[in-house]
């Protein structure tokens, strides 16, 4: 460990302090990379959220005699095949691919979470729920998916649906495990001895130490569902194409290949770029939150 | 150990009756009706109410999940409406490619990701690792289906070293069915090997940083000795097991790929009959596919209890 | 040189170059007579008994093994296949006797009779969806002699001899022995050139040729006249994605493929050994509406979405090239029997301010209209996101649903479900043919009017006033429109250089044609 005063002459700030935030963001301090990302990932986000007042033109609006240009100063990424602007409807489709995983991302949290935490703690249903969990991990998840979309029909509500139960079992197998092992630890028994409730247990001392598995987890699924909600578009079988994603968009662009490549490569950009800074930022997550080098610090 | 296996057994049955039941309630739940899309576009509803009662669509749910068990028990996986044949015939015809694509996409996977895992792990910190691992995320990064579609463009219609899509003429050779599977395995493997290339690199550096292998070096072994004698052999175990994981992913990828490439297999299977919907294949498919990740993943479990006997509890 | 042995040197070289120049032609041949044709359709077809169904997948490929009493010519006109002549009418036109061709071979070896054909225009009256359409009019089929065969109508009936033509929903002939009732065929045996060699689903169907087959005599003309089967063996291939279609046709895979993206015109006119070829007439794409239930019922409605619509942006959305389509109201396009233009003049209004007060005359209240349309046809799917734009112009409240095809099927069969759905209806040659023209048909076009009309122009047996209750028809499809006709529009296939003798039509066909090399 370097040597205090050898380090900074100011003042001891919060960065200082060993807060378990001040230590993670120490930690990504060290990792350049991972930061980039973050910031790509922010920014990706930003434009999301604030597309509807950032697209040059409406992204919906047809002008059928100049479809299929390509890129230039009028139309930054070019047209498609209705005459609409390639960059709205990027923009628009970063809102929707990235809505669409974001509540993924929130029901299989929120449901694996209940389902780890009951199966560790509840031991009668632990057996059950764990099968019910081997089932449908039993699926292949694109498969489940398709499956349940024919069931369900196409719309973004279906397609959260069926992703988000297919990614559930993942996190609730990384939450029971974490549930397990946390509740052996020896606060939380001098907790239990101490006669506090377990529902208090859970909240205060259970949940903020599963966090860090579940965030990292959750960056990963995030990054399944973007790529899982592309193949399903491209199967047909996902989000209607009236309102597009980026997935959707480049199904609707194969039979331009060659004279409007323009049309898969700018939401194929996105796509690849987003999904890239997510495992960027889910790897430094689980390195810097890793125990083994928090005691490095 | 006895006890354990058959204990896993219990519970792979009691896993597999669960994932019945699923796979029939969501085949009855879809929407849209076989008979109708067989007739086409000119047939009344009368016509399609005929074909649906020949063909037993309008018995009552509860008969026809317990003839649907009943069916599973003898491994009957009941006729496809659409192929007019048994399911399992129609599986069995598509199980070659699949299996074949599979393997080669398993092969061209492992053959890029473990060298390129053991270097990047031996020059860890330095440019080399750093790079291989950002490649890495890159190309786990980019959707298959596009990596397919720019193979197909470039390397099949540009440069005509490949065909296009199909798995050859009825009498094609082995050699000339296995080079309609070289792209198709190209597109698979390339974001999977990224996995397995990451897996390596830190089984191989937990491995490294053991005290054997710190031993073996200051012995003044040379370095690849130790690399391959020492540290891969014991690695292995858990890159074995991510191999195993990752030839069950692949099947899951089969099914875009083979979309993509026009390939009869036992994915497009599976989307075609969705399309169609025909029922009795799209329940087996899934029944056997999960059967078969059921399967490995217990391989890997008892693989994992054979090697480290702290596992069996 | 001593003259033995140039004389043995000659007869050498002579009986080389004899031998070669034979060997080659030999070969060649041989390499004719072994040929194989494969031929990339849109994907696999849900059966190959072409009775039952009207899917043109089916018909494309069954023509080839199954043939019908009556085709039709490169002018549409009905001429006998499997006839050997003209029906003959009797003088209250209620009775049709068929003569037949004999000699006839099927595919199992036996010969065709006339108890073969009633047997088969049986169950085709009770399976096929245009068989049907014939029961209130046909009181029997009887044979009369081995070679004659006679139907007994309830009132004259026009469209006879022109259902008895098609291809699709086909009256095939086929063995007594292999008809069961209206149960499926107990085997696929037919008298066409070609028969079935082997069939496996998503991978191919081969059909090969049928050595015994008999020809009928003439020229060939459009369907009709002589049929040689040169080319061995045709494969279909079923390749459901476009691109790859138009990829595989230039790399050389397939020797033929069907129903290309108009947008591909120019790849395909690039690329080496590659012909183009547009088949006009093709089909027109539909707008139908429901008169059955919900809000269409109300004709004033139907009415303002006939103004509120304007076709060319539609047309031009859906197919980019404006050399495959036509902006053409006449149900029958200029050149064909049915043509006519005044009765279609309200056909393009283009007008949504028109239609915006149409709706308030007819009394709509902003009810959401249901459009129901699908992606699986590339074309009316991106047709229907230009007419919701043009609808919501006119005020008209629009929910475009976009289904898978089976879910549409299903649904347009429900009539609570659906307002109004996208389709399209290939070129038929009879308008009886034409299926919104059935009132069972999902729109369900059964008005006073219309029925009348429809009765009368079914019994006029005589050509000239037939075309007149034609246009009456035509009227009134365009004062209550039931359905929109979107326009014209031509298919895109290709060939490969090395196909020759093949003769460009609506579900292509390959005998006549042949492999060169």
């Amino acid at each position: 460990m370097a040597n205090p005063s050898a380090t900074k002459s100011r003042k001891p700030g919060f960065l200082d302090s060993r807060s378990p935030t001040a230590l993670l963001l120490r930690q990504l301090g060290r990792r350049p990379l991972t930061l980039i990302a973050a910031g790509l990932l922010t920014a990706v986000v930003v434009i999301a959220l604030l597309s509807p007042w950032l697209t040059p033109y409406d992204p919906m609006k047809m002008d059928i005699l100049h479809r299929l240009k390509p890129p230039t100063a009028a139309h930054w990424l070019g047209t498609d095949e209705f005459g609409r602007d390639v960059l709205a409807r990027v923009m628009l489709g970063a809102r929707l691919s990235l809505l669409v995983s974001f509540l993924v991302v929130a029901f299989a949290t929120v449901m694996g979470t209940i389902l780890g935490l009951v199966g560790g703690y509840v031991r009668p249903l632990d057996g059950i729920l764990m099968r019910f969990t081997d089932a449908l991990m039993a699926f292949p998840d694109i498969l489940l998916a398709i499956a349940f979309m024919a069931a369900l029909g196409p719309s973004l509500f279906n397609v959260v649906l069926a992703l988000g139960v297919v990614y559930t079992p993942r996190v609730a197998r990384v939450v029971r495990a974490a549930t397990l092992v946390i509740r052996e630890l020896p606060f939380v028994e001098a907790a239990t001895a101490l006669g506090v409730s377990t529902p208090r247990i859970i909240r205060v001392h259970v949940l903020p130490n599963l966090m860090s598995p579940i965030i990292v987890q959750s960056t990963f699924i995030f990054a399944f569902a973007i790529l899982t909600e592309a193949a399903l578009s491209f199967l047909g079988v996902g989000v209607p194409p009236t309102t597009p994603t980026w997935g959707n968009m480049i199904a609707g662009a194969q039979q331009y290949i060659r004279q409007a490549d323009w049309l898969i490569l700018f939401p194929g950009f996105a796509i690849v770029l987003t999904v890239l800074a997510l495992q960027m930022v889910g790897d430094g997550l689980r390195d810097a939150l890793d125990p083994r080098l928090q005691k490095v610090t | 150990m006895f006890t354990y296996i058959l204990r896993r057994l219990v519970g792979m049955v009691l896993v597999m009756l669960i994932v019945a039941a699923v796979i029939f309630v969501i085949a009855r739940v879809i929407p849209g009706d076989p008979a109708a899309v067989m007739l086409g576009s000119a047939a009344t509803p009368e016509d399609v109410a005929a074909l649906r009662t020949r063909l037993g669509l309008d018995q009552p749910f509860l008969a026809q999940f317990l003839i649907y068990l009943g069916q599973i028990a003898t491994f009957d996986l009941g006729e496809s409406i659409f192929l007019a044949r048994p399911v399992t015939q129609a599986l069995a015809e598509r199980a070659e490619l699949t299996s074949f694509l599979t393997m080669m996409s398993v092969g061209i996977a492992v053959a890029i990701g473990v060298p390129i895992g053991i270097v990047s792990a031996v020059k860890r910190g330095r440019l080399v690792d750093q790079g291989t691992v950002a490649l890495a995320m890159l190309a786990a990064s980019v959707p298959s289906f596009w990596i397919g579609l720019t193979l197909i463009r470039y390397l099949a219609v540009d440069l005509h070293w490949f065909p296009v899509a199909g798995y050859g003429p009825p009498d094609a050779s082995l050699a000339e069915r296995l080079r309609h599977l070289v792209l198709p395995a190209i597109a698979l493997g390339i974001p999977n090997s990224a996995l397995i290339l990451r897996f390596t690199r830190t089984s191989m550096l937990d491995v490294m940083n053991e005290d054997y292998v710190r031993t073996a070096r200051a012995k003044g072994l040379p370095p690849l000795t130790v690399i391959l004698k020492h540290a891969l052999r014991n690695a292995l175990i858990p890159i074995l097991t991510i191999i195993g994981l990752t030839t069950a992913v692949m099947i899951a990828g089969a099914i875009v790929t083979e979309t993509v490439f026009g390939l009869p297999g036992v994915g497009n299977l599976v989307v075609s009959a969705v399309l169609r919907r025909d029922y009795p294949v799209i329940q087996g498919a899934l029944l056997v596919v999960s059967g078969l990740y059921v399967l490995i993943n217990l391989a890997v479990d008892l693989l994992y209890a054979v090697v480290d006997p702290r596992v069996r509890y | 040189m001593k003259s033995s042995v140039k004389s043995l040197l000659v007869t050498a070289i002579a009986g080389a170059v004899f031998t070669a120049g034979y060997g080659t032609a030999w070969a060649q041949q041989s390499a004719a007579k072994d040929s194989v044709v494969v031929v990339a359709t849109v994907g696999e077809p849900s059966t190959l008994d072409p009775v039952g169904v009207t899917a043109d997948l089916v018909s494309i490929i069954t023509q080839h093994v199954f043939e019908t009493l009556y085709t039709f010519d490169k002018e549409w006109k009905v001429m006998p296949l499997l006839a050997s002549g003209m029906p003959v009418l009797s003088a209250d036109s209620k009775t049709f006797t068929i003569p037949l061709r004999s000699g006839v071979k099927f595919q199992d070896g036996t010969t065709m009779t006339a108890d073969d054909v009633v047997a088969s225009l049986t169950r085709w009256t009770q399976v096929s969806p245009r068989g049907k359409t014939t029961t209130s009019a046909i009181e029997s089929i009887t044979a009369k002699d081995a070679n004659t065969v006679v139907i007994a109508l309830k009132t004259p009936f026009a469209p006879l001899a022109s259902l008895l033509a098609m291809n699709n929903g086909a009256a095939a002939i086929m063995p007594k022995s292999v008809i069961d009732g209206t149960n499926p065929l107990k085997a696929l045996v037919g008298t066409g050139p070609y028969k079935i060699l082997e069939h496996k689903p998503d991978q191919y169907i081969r059909l090969i040729r049928f050595d015994d087959y008999v020809s009928p005599q003439g020229a060939a003309n459009g369907y009709g006249g002589q049929r040689v089967a040169k080319i061995k063996e045709i494969r279909f291939v079923p390749v459901p994605n476009a691109t790859t279609r138009v990829e595989g046709m230039v790399a050389g895979q397939y020797q033929f493929a069907d129903s290309l993206p108009a947008e591909m015109l120019p790849r395909l006119k690039d690329a080496k050994g590659v012909t183009p070829i547009v088949v006009k007439p093709f089909g027109f794409p539909l707008m139908i509406m429901n008169s059955r239930a919900g809000v269409m019922t109300n004709q004033g409605v139907r009415q303002a979405v006939l103004a509120a619509l304007g076709p060319k942006d539609m047309l031009l959305a859906a197919f980019g090239d404006p050399g495959f389509f036509a902006l053409e109201g006449s149900i029958y396009a200029p050149g064909t029997a049915f043509y006519d233009k005044d009765s279609a003049k309200n056909y393009n209004q283009n007008n949504p301010k028109k239609a915006g007060e149409m709706l308030k005359a007819a009394g709509y209240k902003g009810e959401p209209v249901r459009i129901l349309t699908s992606t699986q046809y590339d074309f009316l799917y991106k047709m229907s996101l230009v007419a919701q734009a043009q609808l919501e112009q006119a005020g008209f409240k629009v929910d475009l649903q976009v289904l898978d095809w089976a879910t549409l099927m299903q649904k347009r069969g429900e009539d609570k479900a659906w307002d109004a759905f996208f389709t399209y209806h290939t070129f038929v040659p009879e308008p009886s043919l034409i299926t919104f023209i059935n009132p069972a048909y999902p729109g369900w076009w059964d008005t006073p009017e219309k029925s009348a009309a429809l009765t009368a122009f079914n019994t006029d047996m005589n050509p000239v006033s037939r075309k007149a209750k034609w246009v009456k028809l035509q009227e009134l499809f365009y004062t209550q429109v039931p359905t929109i006709k979107v326009g014209e529009f031509y298919n895109l296939a290709a060939s490969s250089d090395k196909l020759k003798g093949y003769v460009p039509m609506p579900w292509p066909f390959f005998w006549n044609a042949e492999i060169a090399n």
